[in-house]
């Protein structure tokens, strides 16, 4: 037992990301609930709507102030009249606290069937959180869910520790912010951090080809039937028509954008070698069909998508100042921040992890750049998908199963004791 | 398919000799009076008959292999109990599993790990005393202190945490000067207060606290500067480093040619360590080599006698009386190592029985020794007692035979070439009377009239030959020596040694 280091103590992972909220025991390698962390819900009047929650089916639907909320695998997805949809996360910060608590009631008494008061909790924090935010988040958990213990963990060193490195350069691509994080035994360097929206920027340049090609985005739910139609012939669809009043903006705007993520997520690659029209043309075009049946073939453009990850054309930066930094700006920024002496070191191990690396082509893109300016460089890019995607995840479950790490969780007698500084002193 | 014994003698009809009948041929008598084993059955049984009992065995008793008893054996209790970890200061408990034969009260075993790095602490008197710092206060190097315990002294995170306000600078303080002010505050710290240990783990303390902010800063410069080289730098700098290491193979590879042909000659010729003295060696015996070779493809003049080649040097061993001494109380006896054989890498000559080196007669004449020793009733080729003596004896034995022989084959030529003279001489004194007084001479065997007179016709084809390669110091001599004829053949002889040893040079 002390062998390997490992004690487990049924603690829970919580990592709360932009897409998904993930959550398991640790020592396991994979999160036992996966739900969207974003959710759907109805402005209610005073009086409950007891018809409504029979619809929700599986789905959990507290009744939050004046909420109806519907989380989960079904809850967003499934289309209800006038429901309207939002999601908490705000540049990978937790911007709106009121769906918290649900979200993570959800997943852990109705996925995984678990009483947390019971488990100590580790939870996972990007490294631009701030202090109100962890400090909200342990007054959650102490004070909601009664946990015996806490600690939040930083993301990046999570990933690094997912990769069995303590010193390592975190390259994590989520699904709407990209960032580069050194951290040095454990430790986040913080003035090395580098992030932008990266992803954002991606999708939109996905949207406009889209918008380009007037492609309709109507989503499955709003679709009764649909006849095959050849590649590039309008579409033969018909509309639930009785749905469509019904139907929210937000719900509409978020179906949509989920659309054209499940499209650039089947057809959008990197290329390895870096821009090169030629290359770019001979790459086999490839064929996707869209909820309304009509379909087409993408060439090129496939790659100018992925391409946008490591290189902006001089007129896109020019017309927009605040443009989010691409990969190589942002590793570039952190290495200069860090010491010299510790480049090599971090260039040695390289993590790349995130669901927005795993474009076929991105982590081979990536070592052709940085090999090209550091020669040392090795990047530790899991094949596996679920490794990669929750990388965050499992260096949570890691590190909340060593014997060694049980002295640091915040109890729930210091936290009564000391109260919300204990978090900024004990998770450094 | 194989047929048994049996078989066979019922084909040859042979009476059945053996006890023990084949297993195609089962005597009906035994099979009727032995007991079917268990677990085969009646048809098979009869067809194989009781000559397989191995079989039977197996069949009988299927059996699996044992289990490997991994100790312990049984049942592993597990209980899920509540742990308080030693490493915590507040009174958390959690659960997890443990052997249920683990006592209650044993130690966590991770709290183990929980060690603390040493904190140096002053007071304000030291402080004032000896810590005083123009670029820090006493707030700032209290706050550093602070940082470090908090971060185990990992100098790049204490770096990045490391958040002071001070007034009137807006640059952040470099990680050199925490980790100067630091070690500088330790060092006077550990200098200055009572020691309980010894001076040596005193100073080793100190010298562990040892910092150079300007050497580490020089090194950083270093390693930015190597950072920032353009790649046309960076080819030509590995350029230039491929082609140093070229130059140095080179190098190593000649000095080993080098030694390994100053060890093979110098072994031989000398066998001497020392280096000078082996270059010494070396020209020397290039010179042996040169002088060999100009002998033989250009110097026609010289003696149609091969001249031995001019003796080698050789270095002895010192012998002092001590070792010869020595070597006379224990029947020592040393031999100098040949000079004559090739340089070749066996320069050591091993050791052999004397036996083996017994002398043996040229090959020319070599029967006509043998057989004369033989008539003598001796062996050349071995000696009962190859003691030194003996070998001696033998060798000066067969020199004098070798000697006889020769002489026996001179005088047989000369015999035969005095008696077709005087067939000659009688032929010419049947033709006239003029050649008389020459005739005379030659039979008295004057040297100079019969040098002069009797080459230019007497002479065969053979010994024509032999003219050319003559030197005129030969016809000196020849005119010298006493009978034409002897001295003629033996010039004769031994110039066609020289000249087949010439060529197997």
């Amino acid at each position: 037992m002390v062998n390997y280091g490992g004690d487990e103590v049924a603690a829970i992972v919580v990592d709360i990301g932009t897409s998904t909220v993930r959550a398991g025991y640790a020592g396991d390698d994979t999160p036992r609930a996966i739900i969207p962390t974003t959710y759907g819900f109805h402005h209610i009047p005073s009086e409950g709507d007891v018809s409504m929650e029979d619809d929700a089916g599986g789905s959990t639907s507290p009744p939050k102030g004046s909420l109806k909320l519907y989380i989960g695998q079904n809850g967003p997805s499934l289309w209800r009249e006038g429901m309207e949809v939002s999601n908490p996360i705000v540049d990978g910060l937790i911007d709106d606290f009121t769906v918290i608590p649900p979200l993570i009631e959800h997943s852990l008494a109705d996925v995984m069937r678990c009483t947390p008061s019971e488990h100590p909790i580790l939870v996972t924090e990007p490294t631009w959180n701030t202090p109100e935010n962890r400090e909200r988040m342990a007054e959650i958990m102490f004070e909601e869910f009664q946990v015996p213990a806490f600690y939040i963990a930083n993301t990046g060193v999570l990933s690094a520790f997912s990769a069995g490195k303590g010193s390592a350069l975190v390259i994590d691509i989520g699904n709407t912010m990209a960032s580069v994080t050194p951290v040095v035994d454990g430790f986040v360097l913080r003035k090395g951090l580098a992030y932008s929206s990266l992803p954002k920027l991606v999708h939109a340049h996905a949207r406009h080809i889209i918008a380009g090609k007037r492609i309709d985005l109507t989503p499955h739910q709003l679709i009764s039937n649909k006849l095959p139609v050849d590649p590039g012939a309008p579409h033969r669809a018909t509309l639930r028509e009785d749905r469509i009043p019904g139907t929210t903006d937000s719900w509409r705007t978020w179906s949509e954008t989920k659309e054209v993520e499940e499209w650039v997520q089947s057809v959008v690659g990197v290329l390895e070698q870096g821009w090169n029209d030629q290359v770019a043309a001979s790459r086999p075009p490839r064929q996707y069909e869209f909820p309304t049946g009509y379909s087409t073939y993408f060439g090129q453009e496939r790659f100018s998508i992925g391409e946008q990850f490591f290189w902006h054309s001089p007129q896109l930066v020019h017309g927009n100042p605040g443009l989010p930094r691409h990969i190589p700006a942002l590793i570039s920024d952190s290495l200069r921040a860090c010491d010299p002496e510790l480049r090599q070191v971090l260039m040695g191990n390289v993590v790349l992890t995130g669901g927005g690396s795993l474009f076929p082509g991105l982590s081979d893109r990536l070592s052709a750049e940085l090999l090209r300016t550091f020669p040392h460089t090795k990047i530790h890019a899991p094949g596996n998908p679920i490794e990669r995607r929750y990388g965050g995840w499992l260096g949570g479950s890691i590190l909340a199963s060593l014997g060694t790490f049980h002295q640091l969780w915040i109890s729930k007698e210091e936290w009564q004791e000391h109260g919300k500084p204990i978090v900024g002193q004990r998770c450094k | 398919m194989a047929a048994s014994a049996a078989d066979v003698r019922s084909i040859l009809s042979i009476p059945d000799s053996g006890a023990t009948p084949g297993p195609s041929q089962p005597k009906k008598s035994t099979a009727q009076s032995t007991r079917k084993p268990e677990g085969i059955s009646r048809e098979l049984y009869s067809l194989i008959g009781p000559s397989a009992p191995s079989l039977a065995a197996q069949l009988a008793k299927p059996r699996l292999k044992q289990k490997p008893n991994l100790g312990g054996g049984g049942k592993v209790k597990w209980e899920y109990r509540p742990f308080k970890n030693s490493g915590r200061k507040d009174s958390l408990e959690l659960k997890h599993w443990v052997k249920a034969s683990t006592p209650l009260d044993t130690e966590y075993p991770f709290a183990k790990y929980n060690v603390q790095s040493t904190v140096y602490t002053y007071s304000q008197d030291d402080y004032t005393r000896f810590l005083e710092d123009k670029d820090w206060t006493k707030e700032e190097t209290d706050y550093l202190f602070s940082v470090v315990q908090e971060y185990d002294a990992r100098w790049y995170i204490i770096h990045d945490r490391y958040t002071y306000p001070r007034s009137g600078f807006t640059e952040p303080r470099e990680l050199e000067d925490l980790k100067d002010r630091y070690y500088s505050v330790c060092r006077k710290l550990v200098r200055n207060r009572s020691w309980p240990g010894d001076d040596a783990s005193r100073a080793q303390l100190i010298s562990s606290f040892q910092f150079d902010k300007e050497r580490e800063l020089t090194r950083k410069k270093y390693l930015v500067s190597l950072e920032n080289r353009t790649p046309e730098q960076i080819v030509e700098e590995e350029a230039l480093y491929i082609e140093i290491k070229r130059l140095e193979q080179n190098e190593r590879q000649f000095k080993k040619d080098r030694e390994e042909l100053l060890r093979t000659i110098a072994g031989i010729e000398s066998g001497l360590p020392d280096i000078i003295e082996d270059e010494g060696i070396l020209n020397l015996s290039i010179d042996v080599k040169k002088k060999k070779k100009g002998s033989s493809a250009m110097d026609i003049d010289s003696p149609s006698t091969p001249v031995p080649p001019p003796p080698v040097p050789v270095v002895k061993r010192p012998q002092t009386a001590k070792s010869a001494a020595y070597d006379i109380a224990n029947c020592i006896i040393r031999t100098d190592p040949p000079t004559t054989i090739p340089a070749t890498k066996a320069a050591h000559q091993p050791a052999y029985l004397r036996s083996f080196k017994l002398p043996v007669p040229k090959a020319a004449i070599a029967p006509k020794v043998t057989a004369a020793l033989a008539e003598l009733g001796i062996s050349h080729s071995r000696l009962v007692m190859p003691t030194r003596d003996n070998s001696l004896r033998l060798e000066a034995l067969i020199d004098a035979t070798s000697a006889l022989v020769e002489t026996k084959r001179l005088v047989d030529k000369a015999d035969y070439e005095i008696r077709l003279l005087k067939t000659r001489l009688g032929m010419r004194e049947s033709e006239g009377a003029d050649g008389e007084g020459d005739g005379g001479n030659a039979d008295q065997m004057d040297v100079d009239e019969g040098a002069e007179g009797t080459q230019p016709i007497g002479e065969d084809g053979r010994a024509q030959s032999v003219v050319s390669t003559r030197s005129a110091r030969s016809r000196k001599h020849t005119r010298r020596s006493v009978s034409v004829s002897s001295v003629d053949t033996s010039g004769t002889v031994s110039t066609r040694a020289g000249t087949k040893r010439q060529k197997r040079s």
